[in-house]
């Protein structure tokens, strides 16, 4: 059984009835590296929060492990969504807390909230969060405030929060994409670290096609809400290429 | 000067009155309904301050002609207060009606500007949808030459009424001398009686901040917009929006009268007006502060499968607590300059003698009570500005 299954997943947002998604099915593999690409605005975020819910699908199917995620109640969401880690292109991380604070919201969905709430969490998740954090090699930042950090750092300490919910599937929302080539390709490797060792199915949103053919196992393109290409990084020619970027795109390289 | 047994001046009086006075009072307590109306069906169709959506002279139309029809055919305030009751017959009546439309239609006419729009875009706030305002001079409009005339008309009636006496106003200045000699004489006498009733003020100031914060800051919860979603939330964030705006607009003065008549003159009063103005003075800072947050991090702490209050806890609280206390002793710094002001109106504390040593024209007690207010409001100035640096 795929491990998950998206079955003609439309989204209409109601400000502006912009049309978003368009009838997007696809299943994906237990430990795939699934990049997603396309043009601003095809509709990459929106697919990418339909899976966890941060955006109501309008209609469709959203399976994960033969659960279908679009019924659950609030209470069964909240489950699900402590086995789905997500990492942002702008990094999302609470500016003021520390580093420590940031990562420990990972465990938010496994603890219970009166601990939470009293910020007392269990000696357990504090010995995660160091592994974590020195797993992203930021240990010694452990107790430094959040917007201390340089961009990429701050993507560590994004990536060891989703780390922290030991999850099966990361959705990582270009998450390189405000940061150096340099800098994108040590979080990239996270990523495939991550894929790779702890056997995590990977959902990622590249800007580059250099990245996506790079880490990519698979390749998803998008075009105006509907799926124009789906298959093994090689198979992008010059002139599927063009049919996803425009006639006028030209193929940047990241190194 | 009086135009009483002046049949002409009566008559002016009375055309002047019945023409313009009762009209304009009916219109203005027409206008309030409205405000109050379309602030609430606002509040509910767009979730905030929206005074009127429509067009502009729909409100004016309503508000006028009702006020006319009210005076003709009804007991109108404006009536009530110029102490007239309209007798007679149907025609009578209809007939008052009628003439009673040449005031305002008069007012409106010299209000027009040169494309045939009047005034009022965006007139105290209220916020039209349609409609432009004009981007010329004042002088190139006849809105500006209507207004200036209007304030020519409202200077010279000033002048009339207020007894101005120029000559007493530059040659019987030696008469205040006995008074600033007492200005500069404070009654020191009264030192550790100002200091006790400053320590009182003081301490109004503080508790109603203290008290009126944490209401302020549970409530601001439920009137952020980014917080309140869904068939319970939304009309929850009308309701209370609607309800800090409209208890906004009643100064603190009011409250400390309202209170004083309440439980009673003295710094209790006082303090509870204090409090409940900086609950929702507080509330408005808190809420605008919570519905600018950076949406990223609550969505973020979303996605880990967090509750809703983990999501308020470690997402958003964090992002508060430092212009939450800013604004808070933002709030406790007005409220110790206004302590004095309520004091004034019996709300107790320092205001309270002070405003009864400038009753009783004791100048030399009004200093030194004056003094002591300002070192306080000066110091409690600094701190708050210094510790609100501290913050940012
Ligand atoms: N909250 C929203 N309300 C209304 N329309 C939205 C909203 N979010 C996205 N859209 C619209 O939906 C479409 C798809 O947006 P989406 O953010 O999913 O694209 P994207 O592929 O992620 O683009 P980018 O590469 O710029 O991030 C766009 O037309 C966008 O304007
Ligand atoms: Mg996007």
């Amino acid at each position: 059984m795929a491990h998950l299954v998206i079955e003609s997943l439309t989204k209409i947002y109601e400000r502006g009835k912009v049309r978003a998604l368009t009838d997007v099915s696809f299943e994906v593999e237990r430990g795939e590296f699934l990049v997603l690409i396309g043009l601003s605005g095809s509709g990459k975020s929106t697919l990418l929060r339909c899976v966890n819910r941060l955006v109501e699908p309008t209609t469709g199917r959203v399976v994960l492990d033969g659960v279908d995620v679009t019924r659950l109640s609030p209470r069964a969401l909240r489950r699900t969504r402590r086995k789905i880690g997500m990492v942002f292109q702008q990094f999302n991380l609470v500016k003021r807390s520390s580093v420590l604070a940031n990562v420990l919201t990972g465990r938010l969905g496994y603890v219970p909230t009166w601990r939470a709430l009293l910020g007392r969490f269990p000696k357990e998740d504090l010995e995660r969060a160091r592994r974590a954090l020195s797993r992203v090699g930021l240990l010694e930042k452990m107790y430094a405030r959040a917007d201390e950090l340089s961009g990429g750092q701050q993507q560590r300490v994004g990536i060891a929060r989703a780390l922290m919910q030991e999850p099966e599937l990361l959705l990582a929302d270009e998450p390189v994409s405000a940061l150096d080539p340099a800098t994108s390709h040590s979080i990239m490797q996270y990523l495939e670290q991550m894929n790779r060792e702890d056997g995590v199915t990977v959902l990622a949103s590249l800007h580059f096609l250099s990245l996506a053919r790079r880490y990519g196992t698979r390749i998803i393109a998008l075009k105006d809400g509907r799926i124009v290409f789906d298959g093994p990084p090689g198979a992008i020619d010059n002139a599927k290429f063009k049919e996803i970027y425009g006639e006028d795109a030209e193929e940047v390289e990241v190194r | 000067m009086s135009g009483e047994g002046l049949p002409v001046l009566g008559r002016l009086r009375r055309a002047f009155t019945l023409g313009l006075l009762v009209p304009a009072a009916d219109a203005l307590v027409l206008a309030l309904l409205w405000f109050v109306g379309s602030l609430f069906f606002g509040f509910l169709l767009h979730g905030r301050e929206v005074y009127f959506a429509g067009p502009w002279w729909l409100p004016l139309l309503v508000i006028v002609e009702g006020a006319l029809l009210w005076a003709a055919w009804g007991r109108s305030p404006g009536m009530v207060l110029a102490g007239v009751v309209l007798r007679g017959s149907a025609r009578g009546r209809f007939l008052y009606w009628a003439l009673s439309h040449l005031g305002p239609v008069g007012a409106g006419l010299a209000l027009l500007d040169r494309e045939g729009r009047l005034p009022g875009e965006r007139v105290g706030g209220v916020e039209f949808v349609e409609g432009r305002p004009t981007h010329r001079p004042w002088y190139r409009t006849s809105v500006g030459w209507a207004a200036a005339l209007g304030m020519a008309l409202a200077l010279g009636a000033a002048v009339g009424t207020l007894q101005i006496d120029l000559q007493a106003l530059l040659t019987k200045a030696p008469a205040t001398v006995k008074y600033w000699q007492q200005v500069l004489r404070p009654n020191t006498s009264l030192l550790t009686l100002g200091i006790q009733l400053l320590i009182e003020t003081f301490f109004m100031a503080l508790m109603a901040t203290l008290f009126a914060a944490p209401v302020a800051a549970a409530l601001s919860f439920l009137a952020a917009r980014n917080l309140t979603r869904g068939w319970i939330g939304r009309p929850v964030y009308l309701l209370v929006r609607l309800a800090g705006s409209i208890t906004r607009s009643v100064d603190a003065v009011l409250w400390a009268i309202i209170f004083g008549v309440w439980v009673g003159m003295g710094s209790f009063a006082g303090s509870l007006a204090l409090w409940v103005h900086s609950i929702v003075d507080l509330l408005k800072l808190y809420a605008d502060q919570l519905e600018s947050i950076d949406p990223g991090p609550v969505e973020a702490v979303t996605a880990t499968g967090a509750s809703r209050l983990e999501v308020i806890r470690y997402a958003v609280i964090p992002q508060i607590v430092n212009p939450y206390l800013s604004f808070t002793l933002y709030r406790w710094d007005i409220n110790v300059r206004m302590a004095t002001v309520v004091g004034l109106v019996g709300g107790g504390g320092i205001g309270f003698r002070l405003g009864g040593a400038l009753t009783d024209f004791n100048f030399s007690n009004a200093s030194m009570y004056m003094i002591l207010v300002i070192v306080l409001v000066w110091a409690i100035d600094y701190l708050s500005a210094r510790l609100r640096a501290k913050l940012a």
